[in-house]
């Protein structure tokens, strides 16, 4: 029989009767058409890493983004942003894209027992754009920079480990007393509690050096034009819409210097950038490519072997957050069904086209060393052993379950298909619920709120703990006196044995023991609670050329490693 | 005739008021702007200050007067997102906007008059009924899936430029234009046809036509000179109208061909939360309406004998 | 010729309804606009002359019928109109499969004998979805016509026979909805009210009104000064009479015919809205929903379909509706095109 669907009370007459006669009349559309195979293969594999090797200066090397937020490191928020202030700034340290941790301005670092001071030095005379000095106070002063009220800066939360911060950006304190420059090129950093990992923040762009000529942050002739330190510099202003161009610095003295002689951004319309993108480097404007998903399949067939091609698994997992505390999915039981009647391989490869691979974890497969494949046991599609699930969790056929996700994002498709199948398999009544993103987050924070919400989580840092404190932490719920979720850890999990883990590991100095605490903690959190149900591993899609450009690889936030590329 | 003019200008006037409020208000509804920024949350003192540094903590009626205050001024404020004035930015897009309409205008006017004569003067012929047919289906076809067509069959083919252009690759605006201007100007167009035919059909009609035949005027100078004169009137006050519109901005057109005007503006405005950005663009959108309308309307008076004015 | 009623406040007179279906160049403006603007080119006919039998007897629906036949493009359009109604009402007699079941082993697959038009993105008929459609585009469409049609008679018969204060303030507020971009308010009304295709029918009815109310008032203004209705005041009948007996049946025609030509209207604008992501959920097979999920395979070759039928599905029935239209314009009012 056909499901009543929303809205349509309103129906033409005697259709009602109509429908209830013939829902048997209609044929199954089911299973896989002749010929076509049943078993669906998913994931394309990625490509290896290219080899860096010694290049030659030349080249400009052009790509389309969207319009970013900023380029100034105050406000540097997306991929986009973030791939253009890397190219202008260089930070303390520098992540490879294999996520080794290698020097930036800073020649070593060291922390004291606990990892709650961290001690920096710098390379002596290093030099921004401009000629200035990099020193000590440069770093205090770009961090002061992001992190001062009224910055408007919308991702000064990166500074929040240190301390000071909180009395600073409050505008109760004339500086940020975490920040001290012990010489001209030595800086000590005192954190709030440990953190061991807390070098690899510091190559976020928000912890970039600021020359003592920075503008302020609400001048847009400064932060259209920023003076960075990094290998390359501003060629001109950001034309807002338009592009962004980017030349080589010569004087580079915190590295090796770059090869390419420019870097050209055009930017594109959001809505049809990526498409645009492929028409592009089709076209021979573009070098590096993205590409829409139902391109990923022709364009693998048509590229890969003419070495044009670039596939990675990369940050990021889209999950759904199950809310923990309210019914019905305050069971592990509970979560675990859901998971277990949602057919990943069926939805990756019928609508991402082989794009997206299934999630088996929440830390992914791009930290080697902490990723357990499989973790997540309850993440295989198994309908008969979600339906026992679901009786014992009291999840019986017609309760009701909020499936949320924001429009205008490309989540359409796929979360009908999950509704579907939360439908035909538990026989739940779905609340399917499409709302603008900022909607979607009011009701995940509102106290009370129930069932699935989609969201797709990125650490900031190449850390496994970025993934799992803010997801899963109980000091990530941060209830603000309305009972409203504050954090990051919608689900509401709330675990002290969890909890214990996690601090153990930020506070492990030895990097084999800390990831040994990690997956301890994730086993806890996925594997027996199911704190949040991971969906879909993210992967990524390039077009390049790699006979024509050398050293092309893909770093830690997606974009070309523009440091290293040369014109072969 | 004074009267009847200062009268429509203060109607003009208060349409214009009433749209500040209604965006004022309606851009509530789109949530508030600080909260999230891409698939972030915002931690609560961060966006608590930001809304502080663009007034949103102020009383909202003294939001609102602030607004129309700085609105009076020529001041639209900042947007929230990059903190870009939006005057400068609507000024930058603007130009693009009226060379997109008034290119479009000049395709309808082109296509569409010159299509509605023939039909017209020859009427019931096979001329008149393939412009009845193909202005009928042009007019039925949704904009948007006429430049998304257009987009993927003939961008980049002959005089139409690709897109996208690479930065530092501009083409001249007249190459810019060309199809964004078409896919607004054919369903336009078409209209234009059906209206230039009905007109003019009823002109022939008239006595003065017969009194110009029978006086043996040639064909020519009867349709030219007399019957085209009196029959362009409601075309001329048609595009009046629609240059009115077109001036707002195409919100579809202008994204799909990634058109830099004033719609593509609004449109990314309003899938970015942007609010001063969408209040600038649709008052600005709702003043081109309302002046256009005005002048047409003061034109058609003027133009037309029949309309007695008080 | 007779004058016209003075130009309601400059707006020029809307004595005949729109002869052409709704052209908006964009979908940015209120459907309005444009209607105004048709209204306003045709030229200085009068309304008060025009039309003096009712259009209820039987005598005057044969009339009607025997012009209405003449025009082969309109007989066309009502064969067309009715196989569309018709699919929507027996929709599930129609569909060969449910047009909500979606098979992800079988997504994008081109026309085949099992799936005549083939499958969507996430595995649905096309044909059965598009029929799904047709029922949704008839429901929103008749629908959001109605309430526009009923709500601007009632507020255009109001502010023509009362004339004065009320006529001023139900003018302007009909000029500032008309003046207000159709997408972003509709956008508005949709985020205030949530996804869904109530949300949708009250953002295009509040959009709509405005052009009924117009056309209906500039008739009610020449006919309140008729002899006939004159005639019904001296003998004492109340208002309400007077508006429903006398006006309403002789000013109505023009409403009819925009009405119809409206519905065409409404589909699109539907589409528009869904293309751009605030119309109806996005799980409902909805024309404009079918063509934006399609939208990244526009370039993918093979799959033209994807797009192709709900555009075709959208076109046919704009087209119909605006045939229809035309047609009863003719045949309701004979003299406009007649004499020859």
């Amino acid at each position: 029989m056909r499901r009543s669907r929303t809205g349509f009370a309103v129906v033409a007459l005697g259709a009602a009767a109509a429908m209830v006669l013939t829902g048997c009349a209609q044929r199954s559309n089911q299973g896989a058409p002749e010929g076509g195979s049943a078993q669906p293969s998913v994931g394309y594999p990625e490509t290896p890493p290219v080899e860096v090797v010694p290049g030659k200066p030349g080249g400009v090397f052009r790509l389309g983004i969207t319009e970013p937020t900023a380029i100034d490191p105050y406000n540097v928020q997306e991929s986009e942003g973030t791939s253009v202030a890397n190219a202008l700034f260089t930070g303390l340290v520098q992540v490879e894209p294999d996520g080794t941790v290698v020097p930036g301005v800073a020649t070593d670092w060291s922390a004291n027992d606990d990892c709650s001071q961290w001690t920096f030095n710098l390379k002596p005379n290093t030099h921004f754009h401009n000629g200035e000095v990099v020193d000590a106070t440069s770093f205090k002063r770009g961090w002061e920079r992001v992190a001062a009220p009224n910055s408007g800066s919308e991702v000064s939360y990166h500074l929040d480990v240190i301390q000071g911060y909180e009395e600073f950006q409050a505008g109760q304190a004339p500086e940020m007393t975490g920040v001290q420059v012990a010489s001209a090129n030595q800086l000590v950093v005192n954190l709030v509690q440990p953190d061991c990992e807390f070098p690899l923040r510091t190559n976020h762009p928000a912890l970039s050096p600021a020359p003592a000529a920075v503008g302020p942050t609400s001048d847009p002739n400064y932060t259209d034009a920023p003076i960075g330190n990094g290998p390359f510099k501003m060629d001109g202003k950001w034309e807002h819409d338009k592009g962004i161009r980017l030349v080589r610095f010569e004087e580079y003295d915190a590295g090796p210097k770059a090869y390419l002689d420019a870097i050209e951004f055009t930017i594109l319309n959001p809505q049809n950038g990526v498409q645009l993108e492929t028409d592009g480097f089709k076209a021979g404007t573009f070098d590096w490519a993205r590409m829409p998903t139902p391109l990923i399949g022709p364009n693998r067939a048509e590229f890969e072997p003419q070495g044009k091609w670039l596939s990675k698994k990369t940050n990021g997992i889209n999950y759904f957050v199950a809310m923990n505390a309210e019914p019905p999915l305050n069971s592990p039981e509970a979560r675990k069904a859901v998971s277990m009647a949602i057919d990943r391989a069926a939805i990756a490869e019928g609508v991402f086209k082989g794009a997206q691979a299934p999630a088996d974890s929440i830390v992914p497969s791009l930290f080697p060393d902490a990723y357990q494949p499989g973790v997540c046991d309850a993440c295989v599609y198994d309908p008969v052993k979600a339906k026992e699930l679901a009786e014992k969790a009291g999840l019986t056929p017609g309760t009701e379950i909020n499936l949320s996700f924001n429009t205008g994002a490309g989540h359409e498709e796929w979360t009908a298909a999950v509704r579907q199948q939360l439908e035909q398999n538990l026989g739940l009544k779905v609340n399917y619920q499409g709302v603008p993103f900022t909607d979607h987050l009011n009701n995940m924070e509102a106290k009370g709120a129930s069932g699935l919400y989609r969201l797709a989580w990125g650490a900031d840092y190449p850390t496994p703990g970025n993934y799992l404190i803010p997801l899963m932490a109980t000091s990530s719920i941060k209830l603000d006196a309305e009972g409203k979720v504050t954090g990051n850890n919608y689900s509401r999990y709330s675990n002290p044995e969890f909890d214990a883990l996690v601090a153990r590991a930020s506070a492990t100095k030895d990097e084999a023991a800390r990831n040994e605490l990690w997956k301890e903690a994730e086993r806890i959190a996925i594997g027996r609670d199911l704190a949040v149900i991971p969906l879909f591993q993210r992967q990524q899609f390039r077009l390049v050329d790699h006979s024509k450009w050398g050293n092309v690889n893909m770093d830690f936030n997606e974009d070309p490693t523009f440091d290293q590329i040369f014109l072969k | 005739m004074g009267k009847f003019i200062l009268r429509r200008i203060g109607q003009a006037v208060l349409v214009v008021l009433a749209t500040t409020l209604l965006v004022f208000l309606g851009t509530f509804a789109l949530g508030d702007p600080f909260a999230s920024t891409g698939d972030r949350q915002v931690p609560p003192a961060i966006a608590e200050q930001n809304r502080a540094i663009f007034g949103l903590d102020k009383p909202l009626y003294q939001q609102y007067f602030t607004y129309l205050g700085n609105l009076a001024t020529g001041n639209l404020g900042v947007e929230y997102d990059q903190r870009r004035p939006v005057a400068d930015m609507l000024i930058d897009v603007l130009p693009n906007t009226v060379r997109l309409a008034l290119v479009a205008i000049l395709i309808d006017v082109i296509i569409g008059v010159i299509a509605g004569i023939i039909a017209a003067v020859k009427r019931y012929s096979f001329s008149d009924v393939l412009v009845t047919v193909v202005s009928t289906v042009a007019i039925g076809v949704p904009t948007f899936v006429l430049g998304v067509v257009f987009l993927a069959y003939l961008a980049g083919w002959g005089p139409f430029p690709a897109v996208p252009r690479p930065f530092g690759s501009e083409v001249p605006w007249y190459q810019e234009v060309l199809l964004p201007a078409f896919t607004l100007a054919i369903v336009d167009a078409a209209f234009v046809a059906r209206l230039m035919r009905g007109s003019m059909l009823e002109v022939l009609r008239a006595d003065y036509i017969r009194t110009a035949r029978a006086k043996g005027l040639s064909e020519r100078v009867v349709i030219g000179k007399h019957a085209l004169r009196n029959s362009i009137i409601p075309v001329v006050t048609y595009l009046g109208v629609s240059l009115g519109v077109l001036l707002g901005g195409a919100l579809i057109t202008e994204s799909i061909f990634q058109y830099n005007g004033v719609g593509y503006l609004l449109f990314r405005a309003i899938a970015g939360n942007n609010v001063p950005i969408i209040a600038a663009v649709v008052v600005f959108a709702v003043l081109a309406f309302v002046v256009l309308s005005l002048i047409v309307d003061i034109l058609y008076a003027f133009l037309d004998p029949r309309i007695r004015l008080d | 010729m007779t004058t016209l009623p003075p130009p309601p406040e400059g707006t020029p007179a809307a004595g005949i309804p729109p002869t052409e279906p709704f052209a908006d160049p964009d979908g940015l403006h209120s459907a309005g606009q444009t209607d105004q603007r048709a209204a306003s080119a045709v030229e200085g006919k009068t309304v008060a002359t025009r039309r003096r039998r009712r259009s209820g007897s039987p005598g005057a629906l044969a009339d009607i019928w025997s012009r209405y036949k003449r025009n082969k493009l309109a007989v066309a359009g009502l064969v067309i109109v009715a196989v569309i109604l018709f699919m929507a009402i027996f929709q599930p007699f129609l569909t060969p499969y449910d047009p909500f079941e979606q098979n992800l082993l079988n997504t994008t697959a081109p026309p085949s004998a099992d799936h005549i038009l083939g499958t969507d993105v996430l595995g649905r008929d096309m044909y059965s979805a598009l029929v799904y459609g047709a029922r949704l585009a008839m429901v929103v469409g008749i629908g959001t016509m109605l309430m526009s049609v009923i709500v601007g008679v009632a507020f255009g018969a109001l502010a023509g026979y009362k004339r004065g204060w009320v006529d001023a303030v139900i003018m302007r507020f009909t000029d500032i909805l008309l003046a207000f971009p159709l997408l972003v308010g509709a956008i508005f009304v949709v985020r205030i009210f949530g996804q869904g295709v109530l949300p949708v029918v009250i953002a295009l009815v509040i959009f709509g009104w405005p052009t009924s109310a117009r056309l209906m008032r500039g008739q009610t203004l020449a006919l309140r000064e008729s002899e006939y209705v004159e005639a019904a005041r001296s003998i004492g009948a109340s208002d309400t009479r007077i508006v429903l007996r006398h006006i309403l049946p002789n000013a109505i025609a023009p409403v009819v015919v925009y009405a119809f030509t409206s519905v065409g209207v409404v589909v699109v604008a539907m589409a528009s809205l869904s293309f751009l992501g605030v119309g109806v959920p996005a799980d409902v097979p909805e024309w404009g929903r079918l063509i934006s999920q399609s939208y990244n395979f526009i370039r993918v070759p093979g799959n033209e379909h994807l797009w192709l039928a709900p555009a075709m599905a959208i076109v046919i029935t704009t087209l119909a509706f605006a045939f229809v239209a035309d047609g009863l314009r003719d045949a309701l009012d004979p003299k406009l095109r007649g004499g020859n």
